[in-house]
């Protein structure tokens, strides 16, 4: 790589450990101010609606398999409910996603057997 | 805080335990960032440091697809810089579970999108005093499978997908449904399944229009938008707001 392209690597990574910890600093300063209950008040609102949001929306562009075709989206539909129905039973975090690979990796292997 | 009935597995196997279906997710992305790098003209060496210090899985791909076309370095800087704006939130979302140690704002490095997830679900549940040791262990574990999945790739991603083309197609469902286990508690109530189901449902669609890089900022936006609909047309339902 030219020194150019080093440094365009270093700024890239610079500026994201910067997103992720400069927040912290912040948020950390908000807290000290305030102690017991008030702490988890101390994040605005919108703030705290938004991280749940993020996971939701990170499910969401995960779930799009990566070959767009009929088979992935019924393996993906039957690994989700599968996902979902041990999740309910156990309410663990292991076995919900064990579940849900096997289903989905049941569904596509079962497809391409059954397909010429 | 803790009900000390039975001793707890170190905090360090705790979240090397939870983190585990993270590699499901992550070494198959990893290989594949491994390959198309040095399709792109790095080398193993230079592929693993991209992993290793920018840390972020859509924007790396962004990051040497745009080198390899040859885009002026400025702009491949802003657009990474843009695609990972949205690890701003996730910090302060997980800080009142933080302790005081000096250790935290550096292991923020490891705060990508699913270790936040990870995370945002498992600190508040567990005593503070095991937070650093759990946290520890389980970004670490992410940001090593991400580093080897990337050498893995770039010294035999395509022996590999070709060996074995199924497993890199069935392993990346561990991450979805990781996701699903940690939002599906959060459905706790008509104005919170509302605001979750759209916020997925956006981010879906967003994908499915090619506008993957936009689609987690957009999508949660519009969730929380969607979050504060309700509320304005069912005042008096007596709901939490959390």
């Amino acid at each position: 790589m030219s020194n150019a392209l080093w440094l365009a690597v270093l700024a890239s990574a610079a500026g994201t450990l910067l997103m992720r910890l400069l927040p912290l600093l912040w948020m950390r300063r908000r807290l000290a101010r305030l102690d017991g209950d008030e702490r988890l008040d101390a994040m605005p609102q919108w703030l705290s609606i938004l991280g749940p949001m993020m996971i939701a929306a990170v499910l969401g562009v995960s779930l799009v398999p990566a070959t767009n075709d009929a088979t992935s989206w019924l393996a993906t539909a039957i690994g989700v409910a599968a996902t979902l129905v041990v999740w309910w039973r156990m309410r663990s975090l292991g076995w919900p996603i064990a579940a849900g690979v096997a289903a989905y990796g049941a569904v596509v292997v079962l497809i391409a057997l059954a397909t010429p | 805080m803790s009900q000390a009935t039975q001793p707890l597995p170190r905090p360090w196997l705790t979240g090397l335990r939870d983190a585990t279906p993270l590699l499901g997710g992550y070494v198959p992305v990893a290989i594949s960032f491994g390959l198309i790098a040095t399709q792109a003209g790095f080398s193993t060496w230079e592929a693993m440091l991209i992993s290793t210090l920018l840390y972020a899985g859509a924007s790396q791909f962004l990051f040497v697809g745009m080198v390899a076309a040859g885009s002026p370095l400025w702009l491949v800087v802003a657009m990474t810089l843009l695609i990972n704006a949205r690890h701003v939130v996730y910090a302060p979302n997980i800080a009142p579970w933080l302790t005081t140690s000096r250790t935290w704002p550096w292991l923020m490095h490891g705060l990508t999108d699913q270790i936040f997830a990870l995370a945002h679900s498992r600190l508040p549940q567990m005593p503070a005093e095991r937070r650093l040791g759990w946290f520890t262990s389980a970004a670490l574990l992410a940001w090593l499978s991400w580093i080897a999945g990337t050498a893995l790739g770039a010294v035999a991603g395509e022996e590999l997908t070709r060996r074995w083309p199924l497993l890199g197609e069935v392993m990346p469902f561990a991450l979805p449904a990781l996701f699903l286990v940690l939002v599906a508690p959060r459905f706790t109530s008509r104005r919170w399944s509302l605001a979750l189901g759209s916020s997925i449902a956006m981010a879906l669609l967003l994908t499915l229009a090619g506008l993957t890089n936009a689609a987690i900022p957009l999508a949660a936006a519009g969730g929380a938008v969607c979050f504060y609909m309700v509320k304005s047309r069912v005042p008096a339902s007596g709901e939490r707001h959390e």
